[in-house]
């Protein structure tokens, strides 16, 4: 068999071809999921070493009232970053569709340049400019519209702008795709029956780019549920996320097995949302190709 | 085009291959491999001693206790010869087998170290390590904004500090803090006593602002806290750039307290260059050169005593003795690191 020319002309090219891939998706993320839905079966001894000794303790333990708290604080986070963006990237990414090539290059090239300087150094430019004495609160005292400094770093608020603030590319591309996609004739026969702007935007444009908002909304809801460092740099660590408990347990409290499970149970809520996201007729491709 | 382009491609090749080799490249008196906190030895210091000895220093770093030991843990051994752990982590390390018994005592230069710093219960007799650095957590006033005069932690839990004190992102420290307190200890394992602190963390809530190890200094000296409880070097700091305004208290109930110690790992490869650095790092010039560039307060008595005034009468470097006397080191507390680990997070929601 392995002589046979078929073997050597089509498998053996096959094997070359796919097996550095498999061996990335096996070695990189296959192996380090199998661990880690092992550990989260397991205990830790006295010198906080993983001890192989079957136990559901750590999946217990997500119902504690202050854990299944934290899962809350997340997803309220995570629910209001994704409106926020929806509310903004949809404006943003109907005038990109509809603009000239040129702005419209202008416009991607300013949605993107801040992300060549790195995410820490950009969230900390936002304690400059919200912190007490920054100058956001500098220019209203003023100007006479406010006497204290209102407080704006270090709330939940700043967490949300902090997530928006990193997240919102990743809704305008998906956003700005399917707008870019859509037929104009479609709203050209819309207009020439007598309907309004709003009336084919309520019924023309908006239903045909749902889907980009969903896709949008999976790839900003998702990583929002784990930035742990945007609650620690904007919210001063008072509104901790599960990523938060989560890298703790990884590191200052030395329980792997918890964190582990901590992680499945973030696992299971990604992989609802995107088994809601095909359900409602979304495709996996489209979450890929942005 | 394509063949600049390929010519560019083996070029770079060509110059990282070099690089890489002119890295590992040992000294004529071979190397050492040094693996130690991120901004805690100066390159002056390393320089000096390779131009002496001969000996090629490789550096890497980490940033917390836990990072160094899941890398040693998790490396082969001889990548790393010395390492920098603090008190509890010596301790743990000594009890997973992962230190060489050096004898510190018998090094040279050993008896430089002020006797407040050596065997203490962490490795006693030195048999392992030998202090580094240490210092310890204490609060930051900001005097113009303070009334009172601060003494204890347990002023903390005042009303009137509503949404102005920091704290470090640090649970064993704030929670250490809290038991104290109360008049228990930074290590408590007893269930009655926890449930007790546990209850007063959380009412200390409304009044922390912010939590953080990074960089407590910049909230404080932008004045959005105004009282901070951070590590002395950082007070340190912030005195310097505003004297009129900040200033350090040691609790009266006891602070906690930490020891950075210079240790070797089992199964080092270059044993003896190791102790060679070390006992270069004990001299009392160079000792002053790295205290010189980070402010942290220095064990080496020999070498406090080159340092100018501005830093042996600040006692927010120079720490008093009898603060370190008073203090508590941090212990490893065993399965209820669990319990510790749910009264923050309860804490930080």
């Amino acid at each position: 068999m392995f002589n046979s020319p078929a073997f050597r002309k089509k498998t053996v090219p096959l094997f070359a071809m796919i097996s550095p891939v498999t061996a990335w998706l096996v070695l990189l993320i296959a192996a380090p999921l199998v661990y880690i839905l092992i550990i989260s079966f397991c205990t830790t001894n006295e010198s906080h070493n993983i001890v192989f000794h079957f136990t559901l303790r750590n999946y217990a333990r997500l119902f504690d009232p202050t854990i299944l708290g934290i899962y809350t604080n997340s997803l309220i986070v995570a629910v209001l970053t994704t409106v926020v963006c929806i509310l903004i990237a949809y404006p943003f990414g109907y005038i990109m569709a509809s603009t000239s090539p040129f702005k419209k290059t202008l416009m991607m090239i300013f949605l993107m340049l801040p992300f060549w300087t790195n995410s820490l150094i950009r969230l900390y430019s936002w304690r400059v400019l919200l912190g007490k004495n920054g100058y956001i609160n500098d220019f209203l005292i003023y100007i006479g519209l406010i006497d204290a400094p209102i407080e704006m770093m270090f709330t939940r608020g700043a967490v949300i702008l902090g997530m928006v603030y990193t997240l919102l590319p990743f809704m305008v591309l998906p956003v700005y795709t399917v707008i870019d996609k859509l037929d104009n004739s479609l709203i050209e026969a819309s207009k020439d029956l007598g309907a309004g702007f709003w009336q084919t935007f309520r019924n023309i444009t908006l239903p045909l780019t749902v889907p980009g908002i969903f896709a949008g909304s999976i790839m900003v809801f998702i990583p929002a549920l784990g930035y742990f460092f945007v609650s620690d740099l904007m919210g001063g660590g008072n509104n901790q996320i599960i990523g938060n408990v989560i890298s703790r347990q990884f590191k200052e409290a030395y329980n792997w097995p918890f964190g582990a499970a901590l992680s499945i149970m973030l696992i299971v809520i990604t992989l609802i949302c995107v088994k809601l996201y095909t359900r409602s007729g979304g495709k996996l491709d489209e979450l890929g190709t942005v | 085009m394509k063949k600049v382009f390929l010519s560019c491609l083996i070029l770079a090749a060509i110059v990282s291959v070099f690089s890489f080799t002119a890295c590992s490249k040992s000294g004529k008196n071979g190397e050492v491999n040094l693996f130690i906190w991120t901004e805690y030895i100066p390159d002056s210091v390393i320089k000096e001693f390779e131009k002496e000895t001969g000996i090629k220093v490789n550096m890497a770093t980490y940033s917390s206790n836990e990072d160094l030991l899941a890398k040693v843990k998790g490396s082969n051994s001889g990548i790393y010869d010395i390492v920098v752990p603090s008190d509890y982590m010596v301790k743990m390390m000594i009890e997973e087998n992962l230190l060489e018994a050096i004898d510190a005592k018998s090094l040279e230069n050993f008896k430089n170290i002020d006797p407040a710093y050596t065997n203490r219960t962490f490795d006693p007799g030195n048999k392992f390590s030998v202090p580094y650095m240490a210092g310890v957590a204490a609060l930051a006033v900001n005097k113009s904004k303070v009334s009172e005069k601060i003494t204890s932690f347990s002023q903390l839990f005042n009303p009137k500090y509503e949404n102005s004190v920091e704290v470090l992102d640090d649970y064993r420290a704030v929670i250490g803090a809290v038991a104290k307190s109360l008049g228990y200890s930074f290590n408590t394992t007893n269930d009655a006593q926890l449930d007790k602190i546990d209850a007063a963390v959380q009412a200390l809530k409304p009044n922390i602002k912010l939590r953080d190890s990074d960089s407590p200094k910049t909230a404080m000296l932008n004045g959005e806290t105004i009282i901070g409880y951070m590590w002395n070097a950082e007070i340190a700091i912030s005195i310097q750039e505003k004297p009129e305004e900040i200033e350090i208290v040691f609790p009266q109930e006891g602070c906690y307290l930490f020891i950075d110690n210079l240790a070797v790992l089992k199964g080092a490869k270059n044993l003896e260059n190791a102790k060679k650095f070390i006992s270069f790092i004990l001299r009392p010039e160079i000792s002053k050169k790295i205290s010189e560039e980070y402010p942290y307060t220095n064990p080496n008595k020999a070498a406090v005593a080159l340092l100018p005034d501005s830093y042996k009468n600040n006692p927010a470097s120079n720490v008093p003795s009898e603060v370190f006397e008073k203090g508590e080191f941090i212990k490893d507390i065993g399965s209820k690191v669990e319990r510790y680990d749910l009264i923050w997070t309860k804490f930080t929601k």
